[in-house]
């Protein structure tokens, strides 16, 4: 299959959410091919999961005072902080005939290529059901997806130097979960790709990119100024709005 | 009055529901960091567990849960039934 790589663009949060709609929808519709696209963002913010609660998950008052934007995505799973550069973010847009029915295996499947460049950078990571991507020190990044008729969207943030006490100042852990000790500790424990080898985001990145050649036929694009256009309506429209993000 | 119970899934997800109401659930909100296809079917989970009696039964709630045409991922109907009879104890 042909994939095609986007590896540019720096958007805000909002318009970086609403690009996932998009671009979904598009390839539903058989606008553009199947993508790959590594983000670039512009401020901290924090990606919320489409069916938490805002003031379950937030620091309403510090995310408040400093400006974060806390944006709902239209994917499930929970709220992570991140802040350019210190994370990397990569959304995959493939036709659902192309993605196993299994979502617990899909999950696996589609992180499997950048599994394999952190592994081949020295990096001792294994996928975890249902969606993260462990370390033994800790948890280094989770994936969320949404499946419409025609297309499925897979979305993973792993940390590559990410500020883990701004994080805990930001993000608050349930209680439910601060309840259970060994939860407390895996949601807590958040391993750093930096942490663990020398390469830079950017040679990490570029090792992703090229791990997907064991998988796809990759072409380098971009994103047509009229798809970025309607993320940007859409980010307005939607993504910047409390009727959405604090919908619940 | 809000009620809330809450399950974390062995290995598996959070699922809240809150609901309001004295004897009978006035209304019911789903939240967690779950999965669920379609999206949109978590307004019908509300709506199938709201009506009902406190004094409803495991039964009752499990059937009204499972007649909504939903794929949960992260967790199941168990769960969820779990959680609003802990809300409303």
């Amino acid at each position: 299959m042909n994939l095609r790589v986007v590896d540019s663009g720096t958007y805000s949060e909002p318009v970086q959410q609403a690009l996932e709609r998009v671009l979904v929808d598009r390839l539903a519709a058989g606008e553009i091919e199947p993508t790959l696209r590594l983000w670039y963002r512009e401020t901290p913010a924090v990606p919320l999961g489409r069916f938490q609660a805002y003031g379950d998950e937030v620091a309403t008052d510090y995310v408040d005072e400093h400006d974060i934007d806390v944006v709902r995505r239209i994917t499930g799973g929970g709220a992570m902080y991140v802040e350019p550069g210190a994370v990397i973010t990569y959304s995959l847009y493939l036709p659902r005939e192309a993605v196993s029915d299994d979502v617990e295996e899909s999950y696996a499947e589609l992180d499997q290529f950048a599994i394999d460049a952190l592994r081949a950078l020295g990096l001792d990571v294994r996928h975890e059901p249902l969606n993260d991507i462990a370390h033994p020190e800790g948890k280094i990044g989770g994936a969320a997806q949404l499946r419409t008729d025609g297309a499925v969207l897979h979305h993973t943030t792993m940390s590559y130097e990410l500020d883990i006490a701004e994080m805990l100042r930001v993000l608050r852990i349930g209680e439910e979960k601060v309840s259970d000790k060994a939860i407390k500790s895996a949601e807590k424990r958040v391993a750093r790709i930096g942490d663990h080898i020398d390469a830079s985001r950017s040679e990490v990145v570029d090792a992703m990119i090229d791990a997907t050649g064991e998988y796809y036929d990759t072409v380098e694009g971009g994103l047509s100024d009229d798809v970025i256009a309607d993320a940007r309506e859409l980010a307005d429209e939607q993504f910047t709005t409390d009727e959405w993000n604090r919908q619940l | 009055m809000d009620h809330r119970g809450s399950v974390k899934v062995p290995d598996g997800k959070l699922v809240e529901v809150t609901v309001s109401g004295d004897r009978r659930i006035e209304s019911a909100q789903v939240t967690g960091d779950f999965f669920l296809e379609p999206p949109d079917a978590r307004t019908d989970l509300e709506a199938a567990i709201e009506g009902h009696s406190f004094e409803v039964d495991r039964e009752t709630l499990l059937e009204a849960i499972e007649s909504v045409d939903a794929r949960f991922i992260g967790f199941d109907t168990d769960h969820l039934v779990e959680a609003t009879l802990e809300a409303i104890e």
